[in-house]
């Protein structure tokens, strides 16, 4: 039993270890949406058949908002080294301050998301009371 | 007949999976920093520990059903050195006949998904194991090994082994092996499409170390260079809460079941994943559909223009 215990001691330390150098080295990097093609992009990667006609980025490019043709629209955000995307439908949750979109999907483990959206704000604010149930 | 009191593999081989982590954490740097995530890498490692406690908690419920399937046994098998040959090789044969399974029912894929719930692809991803795999009766895909004669012994270490080398193909630093060894065996390469969530690729490529049972019954697809693959799952967790990530398809089931009418409530366990009875998500046979329909439809218009330029321009007024 002590040998079992020992063993996994020695296993957690190795993998925060791990996690650790991961983060020693820099891994991950810093990536941001660069421009609404990289946004169009990653849409289309999160859902098969979304091909964005509208598309505002969020000034520091972690995140952006995009409509479809059908009316759909789209919250991708950054997750880590990676992006995701969620159509918004009625559970979604949104703040305007000003440049300022705060977004929730009413996904608890999805979170929210703070935007800045300059001029585009208010628009797209009121963009989102038009998404489908 | 002897027993021989065989070690657990997997045992001996952690401190090569640590090594060849820091190996590719190396690479990575040099060559693509965005291969790796330091916080995935910790949930990954994590499902990797936590999966280790869970099979501590189960070892006797699987020791107990092992023993009791081998004594239904057609003949005894014994430790030759052919026996350990055909083990092997029908152990991945049945690893393919689980792995399939694990994509197509959705209560399999409920424990399955935890290992593809990464958006990267790394060595460390293969450590990102299940939690939830005896819950999921996944040891049934091995019980015929028993009734055939295999000892439970054997079949837990040739099992370990098949684990040991499905690690090493979890990578993006190797590209591909001359093509013999490619057109058998399971490799970074075909693995790769597994993982991946491009349309082109979903349920492909369920092998364990043999590449040819996808040969055999038709799932195999070559990985294109053309398409960067892109890793995780259909909807990406977009979190790296590591409880949520190991139970949320169960949760989803459970909450499936729940709001469903009576009559299709069976239907969100045993039906693939993504499949509802009013058709309001999407299966990866459906998404594929989408995507194949798409590129008829680019290869009719370009082979039509090709023909007859002006007739696929867009008309004006």
């Amino acid at each position: 039993m002590i040998a079992v215990v020992a063993q996994l001691g020695v296993s957690l330390l190795s993998i925060l270890a791990l996690a650790w150098l991961a983060k020693l080295l820099n891994l991950g990097g810093d990536l941001r949406i660069r421009d609404e093609d990289h946004a169009r992009r990653l849409a289309q990667e999160a859902v098969f058949g979304f091909v964005a006609t509208d598309i505002v980025i969020d000034r520091a490019g972690m995140g952006a908002l995009l409509k479809d043709a059908q009316g759909r629209q789209m919250l991708l955000r950054r997750h880590g080294a990676a992006f995701v995307g969620r159509l918004l439908d009625r559970r979604l949750e949104a703040r305007l301050d000003q440049n300022f979109l705060t977004i929730g999907t009413g996904e608890k483990t999805f979170g929210s998301i703070t935007l800045n959206l300059g001029d585009a704000a208010q628009d797209w604010a009121a963009g989102l009371r038009h998404v489908p149930a | 007949m002897t027993i021989p009191n065989l070690p657990n593999p997997i045992d001996y081989a952690v401190p090569g999976f640590i090594l060849l982590i820091i190996i590719e954490m190396i690479w990575a740097k040099r060559r693509a920093p965005e291969k790796y995530e330091p916080k995935d890498t910790l949930t990954s490692l994590a499902f990797g520990l936590g999966s280790t406690v869970a099979g501590l908690f189960v070892a006797s419920g699987v020791i107990a059903v092992s023993l009791w399937a081998y004594d239904f046994r057609l003949m005894t098998i014994p430790f030759a050195w052919w026996a350990w040959i055909l083990c092997f090789f029908i152990d991945d044969l049945a690893y393919y006949a689980f792995h399939r399974s694990a994509h197509r029912v959705r209560w399999f894929w409920a424990s399955h998904v935890n290992h593809h719930s990464s958006q990267h692809y790394n060595l460390s991803t293969a450590l990102r194991q299940t939690w939830t795999g005896f819950f999921a009766i996944s040891f049934i895909f091995r019980v015929p090994l028993l009734f055939l004669g295999f000892h439970p012994a054997m079949v837990a270490f040739i099992g370990a082994v098949n684990l040991i080398y499905q690690f090493w193909i979890h990578t993006e630093a190797i590209d591909r092996f001359p093509r013999w060894f490619e057109a058998v065996m399971n490799t970074p390469s075909h693995h790769r499409v597994h993982h991946a969530t491009n349309p082109r690729y979903l349920d492909r490529n369920y092998a364990g170390v043999f590449i040819i049972w996808d040969r055999m019954f038709g799932t195999f697809t070559q990985e294109v260079y053309e398409e960067p693959i892109r890793y995780g799952i259909v909807k990406q967790l977009g979190t790296f809460n590591l409880l949520w990530s190991v139970f949320h398809e169960w949760v989803g089931i459970a909450q499936d079941v729940w709001s469903a009418p009576w009559r299709h409530k069976l239907g969100y366990i045993w039906r693939q994943p993504g499949w509802t009875h009013d058709g309001s998500r999407e299966t990866s046979d459906t998404i594929r559909q989408r995507w194949q329909e798409e590129q008829a439809w680019k290869i009719s218009t370009s082979s039509s223009s090709a023909a007859d330029p002006v007739a696929a321009q867009p008309q004006a007024g």
